[in-house]
């Protein structure tokens, strides 16, 4: 059965000779992974249209149950080429690639996931705060697929509370987390930042101006909180802190 | 019980790449039908290359002995520094005659999220040679996809304290293509290295 969708390009990897796995998140069917025919050949119809962050629309061919369906056409939307044409700019961008990957299941349908994504490359794109578009994306993700965590008062009793408990994935009030050691302590800017970024729509954040110790406040009580749920840091952000060193 | 046997030596050929059923079951028969000789030669050849390649202890190309054939000719340029992902990729670029330094192959591209970080790649065995020897010139030849592209770029970073040219090969259109079917990317790449003629 021939499926015709949107996608972007989430990863590749190298199949048999010239071939190509490519992993797509699509519009219409989740993420779904696909095989493509001589797509390294020099003289490829594919051209550059497989590189990962590419948007394109897409054809592909199996039948119903194949965990593989063939990639048979793919027509460029947008490229995104300025992102992979900066390896700063790719890293951070690899970091929510890897996290989607984590935690959308295979051919599950999530159009508002598919949009977020596509905004976050655009804001990425067009000259943005970078870690702001980032951040924004992480916390929007993990609430669309119910993971974000609560940042904004004790998750158990709702009363006022500056500590973070990465166990819990919450903020606990002082009378909820008696006898506990806590994660971090949340600065009043970082709690308000939370808010802004979980109300405000992606085409809207860049009226949002954190400075940059907040941004890296809330990254760190995101990051922290992602590698408790996935039990092992992002592949990406480690190697973005090996370069940092 | 021949068909046992052939059916092992099928089973075996499809363990190489671009390999399928009916192509296995075509080589099978035609092996078969070689003389015993033949038949000797190639088997001797496949164990030959498994008992005696290894790596260059300089470019980690593949060699016979500790210094490969490449770094070994006194004939080889040796201010000019061609670094490729992987040492298939020599022999593509030692065809075409248009390279006669010398080659530092790094086993592999960077990728983020695959975990492949600069440690596993002999990128600091690069730096190692650039620091020890005199180099001139060198030329990144990394693949020209998103994985080759980081690579090159996380290189050119850590080139820059040294006093020496680092060029990238050119991108664009394949020989002998038509215009009218590159992808955007591939002629926006045309055309920001295009050279005066
Ligand atoms: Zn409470
Ligand atoms: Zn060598």
């Amino acid at each position: 059965m021939l499926h015709r969708t949107e996608g972007i390009v989430l990863r590749t990897t190298s199949f048999g000779e010239a071939d190509l796995l490519v992993t797509y998140l699509t519009s219409d069917f989740g993420v779904v992974k696909s095989f493509a025919k001589s797509p390294r050949k020099i003289k490829s119809r594919f051209g550059s249209s497989l590189e990962p962050l590419v948007q394109s629309r897409i054809s592909f061919w199996g039948k119903e149950d194949t965990s593989l369906p063939r990639l048979t056409q793919s027509d460029i939307i947008h490229s995104f080429q300025s992102i992979r044409d900066t390896l700063s700019y790719f890293l951070k961008v690899s970091e929510i690639i890897e996290l989607t990957l984590h935690f959308i299941p295979e051919r599950e349908a999530n159009k508002e996931v598919y949009s977020l994504f596509l905004n976050a490359l655009y804001n990425i794109e067009n000259n943005f705060n970078k870690n702001l578009a980032i951040i924004h994306y992480k916390i929007k993700f993990l609430e669309l697929t119910g993971y974000v965590p609560k940042l904004d008062a004790c998750g158990r009793c709702g009363r006022k509370g500056y500590c973070f408990y990465v166990a819990h994935g919450t903020i606990l009030c002082e009378t909820c987390s008696a006898g506990m050691v806590s994660s971090a302590r949340l600065s009043p800017g970082v709690v308000k930042l939370y808010k802004d970024l979980l109300t405000w729509d992606t085409t809207k954040i860049n009226r949002i101006r954190p400075s940059k110790m907040l941004l890296s406040e809330l990254s760190s009580i995101i990051d922290m909180h992602t590698h408790h749920i996935l039990t092992k840091p992002l592949k990406s952000s480690e190697f973005i802190l090996l370069l940092s060193e | 019980m021949a068909q046992g046997i052939i059916e092992n030596l099928i089973t075996e050929l499809i363990k190489l790449p671009g390999i399928g059923r009916k192509t296995a079951q075509r080589l099978a028969f035609f092996i078969l039908a070689m003389s015993e000789e033949d038949v000797k030669g190639i088997s001797r050849a496949i164990n030959e290359v498994k008992e005696k390649a290894r790596f260059c202890s300089e470019c980690f190309n593949i060699a016979e002995n500790e210094i490969c054939s490449i770094c070994s000719n006194s004939s080889r340029d040796r201010n000019k520094l061609c670094v490729v992902e992987e040492p298939s990729n020599i022999l593509v670029i030692e065809k075409s005659k248009g390279f006669n330094g010398l080659y530092h192959v790094l086993l592999g591209a960077l990728s983020p999220i695959d975990g492949v970080t600069p440690d596993k790649l002999k990128i600091e065995k690069l730096i190692e040679r650039v620091k020890k020897n005199e180099i001139k010139e060198i030329i990144l030849a990394t693949n020209p996809n998103t994985k080759g592209e980081m690579t090159a770029q996380y290189i050119r970073e850590l080139l820059k304290p040294f006093n020496v040219k680092v060029t990238r090969i050119a991108y664009g259109l394949p020989m002998g293509a038509d215009i009218e079917f590159a992808d955007e990317v591939t002629m926006n790449k045309a055309l920001e290295g295009r050279r005066e003629m």
